[in-house]
């Protein structure tokens, strides 16, 4: 048995005649960091309290070590949650803050002393221990309410998408403090988040939600590189997948602007049975340089940069082509400059073909 | 403004200083502006002020005024918080409807209902006792109002990470909620105080033992007294307004955090 199994978990507020959570079924191991990701009203963070009983579960069985905790109070399931507004008690200082769960527990004074001071020591808080929230910035707070969620030592931590309200450079710093501490504390943790950079950068696995189903679920580079849908595949990576509508006719992709590219060899039988298709290509896979457009000569393709992006250690490029707006990928040594012409090739090999009806990936 | 302050102020000031004066130079001063301006210190300076405090129980009186607030205040704030908690954060069946009906109660004035109470406190065999003055002053609908407003305001993650943190409901309310809206226990503490303090008609319906009464009665009884000189009567208005103005010094500032924190214009 997993350490925390859903098993066809639903969730369905009064007055609603649709599921905020359906069928959502997945299994957990120990000491594994796993993120729920999807865009805002996909159900991720109703999962998550569903998981700390702040949310009655509708229909369905959850178990965390074994046990069924479907009508557990939450102080009785062994977790600990980092909420996505601190929730630090602003009336308390910080180590009180750390401190108030370990005394409800009745844990003995000396063994709270210790545990607060090693929470402390860690999170680099000694010198703000008598602060209040109010006096403490955006990380220090954050700090303050994973010191008070790992000071338990509960079997599981939630995290309720703890760094969306931190600067994106304290958002980075962050994210590798969390990701040591889950590697040094080795507790099992459930990370929401509507941003794929953290689930890509912290998760073991992530699973991708949707409309209250779950899409896909797998490691970060299984999700990026094998998307089981257009909507994994749009949703993971940055700059987003670039996607066509395109015709298939004679063995040939057509693109809507006319634009002609052939279909990859290996894939020709089973795609020449569609008339149209969804393709998908992550702009890193469009290439400029010499060697791939010399292998996928016949492929190559014109089209006048609009716009640049200059990332610093990357570029993107932006030009209209198959009838919408394409984004590439470039190293910084492969600058261009808005107004020119550029030759590219698509690599065959990392193109995705979407049903357009369905929007899933047609299998290799 | 220092102006309009003086206007408010200057009562005050002809109170003090002639609370300190005989009959006589009272009168004599009336019409000067020595009615404001205290005499000299000498033997007679606290002679109003130590003849209230020998000669009757006004002392007395105004302890058991404090008393009745500082119970009155501790019950009040715990249950009208605790009614303005479960109206803001529990959902229970018609919890809308009961706090309209809270709202239309804060519209009826205590004079209308204060026969009721006392047939009732009378019925109960509280007349002349601590419990039947207090009991029927607790519960206060515009303090549940103000109460509910401030913690429709409290966001409801901390409730749920003091739920991880082991702590039931009351302990929630004791240690987080009261010290999180100290702005409003202030206000309401403020508010229930001067109505204790100024209260006179309750009082003097439930007690007729002198060693119960308020200071408001007791007041009453000095004024009221024909031997009682007008000096004497200023020095008892004196005490009574010290602990007032004490109050208001203190606590003017969680005062207006607490009423508009509330959303409220009253009060």
């Amino acid at each position: 048995m997993s350490f925390i199994e859903f098993k066809n978990i639903c969730k369905k507020y009064a007055g609603t005649n649709k599921n905020a959570v359906t069928d959502f079924t997945l299994n957990i191991e120990e000491k594994e960091f796993v993120a729920f990701v999807g865009p805002s009203g996909c159900g991720k963070s109703t999962t998550l309290r569903m998981i700390a009983g702040f949310e009655e579960i509708t229909d369905g069985e959850l178990f965390i070590d074994g046990k069924r905790v479907n009508e557990i109070a939450p102080k009785d399931r062994g977790i600990s949650m980092v909420f996505q507004n601190y929730a630090l008690y602003p009336h308390m200082t910080v180590e009180k803050n750390i401190s108030y769960g370990l005394k409800n527990m009745k844990v003995p004074e000396k063994e709270i002393k210790e545990k607060v001071d090693w929470v402390i020591k860690i999170l680099g808080l000694e010198e703000y221990r008598e602060r209040k929230p109010k006096n403490l910035s955006g990380g220090q707070r954050q700090r303050v309410a994973l010191g008070r969620a790992i000071v338990k030592n509960q079997k599981v931590f939630l995290m309720d998408e703890p760094l969306s309200n931190l600067d994106a450079k304290l958002r980075v710093s962050m994210r590798n403090e969390i990701s040591k501490l889950h590697r040094n504390l080795g507790s099992t943790t459930i990370y929401v988040t509507h941003d794929q950079i953290e689930a890509m950068t912290m998760a073991d696995r992530i699973v991708i939600m949707k409309d209250g189903l779950i899409q896909q679920v797998g490691k970060p580079m299984e999700l990026y590189d094998h998307p089981v849908n257009k909507f994994v595949a749009g949703f993971i990576g940055s700059p987003q997948m670039n996607f066509y509508e395109v015709k298939i006719q004679n063995g040939k992709i057509i693109f809507a602007d006319g634009n002609e590219m052939s279909l990859p060899e290996s894939r020709r039988e089973k795609l020449s049975k569609y008339d149209k298709l969804i393709l998908g290509i992550r702009g890193e896979d469009i290439k400029f340089d010499s060697v791939n457009l010399d292998l996928y000569k016949k492929d190559k393709q014109k089209a006048i940069i609009d716009n640049t992006e200059i990332m610093g250690n990357e570029n993107n490029l932006y030009f209209a082509f198959g009838g919408g707006e394409t984004i590439a990928r470039v190293s910084k040594y492969e600058m261009s400059r808005v107004g020119d012409p550029v030759d590219f090739v698509f690599v065959p090999g990392k193109i995705h073909f979407f049903d357009p009806e369905t929007e899933n990936i047609i299998e290799e | 403004m220092i102006a309009a302050s003086l206007l408010f102020l200057f009562p005050v000031i002809w109170m003090l200083a002639n609370s300190f004066k005989g009959d006589a130079a009272i009168t004599a001063d009336m019409n000067s502006l020595r009615a404001f301006i205290p005499p000299a210190l000498g033997g007679s300076f606290l002679n109003n002020y130590v003849s209230v405090i020998t000669s009757t129980g006004f002392v007395r009186y105004m302890l058991n005024t404090l008393l009745y607030a500082f119970t009155l205040i501790i019950l009040g704030v715990i249950v009208n918080g605790l009614a303005g908690y479960a109206l803001a954060k529990i959902n229970f069946p018609f919890r809308e409807r009961w706090l309209l009906i809270i709202m239309l109660l804060m519209i009826v004035p205590m004079e209308t209902i204060i026969t009721i109470h006392f047939l009732i406190i009378a019925k109960a065999g509280l007349l002349n006792t601590v419990i039947g003055y207090v009991l029927p002053m607790i519960v206060n609908p515009f303090n549940i109002f103000l109460f509910r407003q401030v913690f429709l305001g409290l966001p409801d993650d901390i409730y749920e990470a003091a739920q991880l943190d082991h702590c039931g409901p009351v302990k929630y309310f004791f240690t987080m909620v009261l010290p999180m809206s100290k702005s409003v226990v202030a206000t309401v503490s403020v508010f229930t105080f001067l109505g204790v303090w100024n209260d006179y008609l309750w009082p003097s319906l439930v007690f007729t033992s002198s060693n119960l009464l308020t200071a408001q009665i007791g007041l009453n009884a000095i004024t009221s007294n024909e031997n009682t000189t007008m000096g004497q009567t200023l020095a008892a208005i004196t005490m009574i307004t010290i602990p007032v103005i004490l109050i208001y010094s203190f606590f003017s500032k969680q005062i207006v955090e607490g009423v508009i924190s509330t959303g409220s214009k009253e009060g």
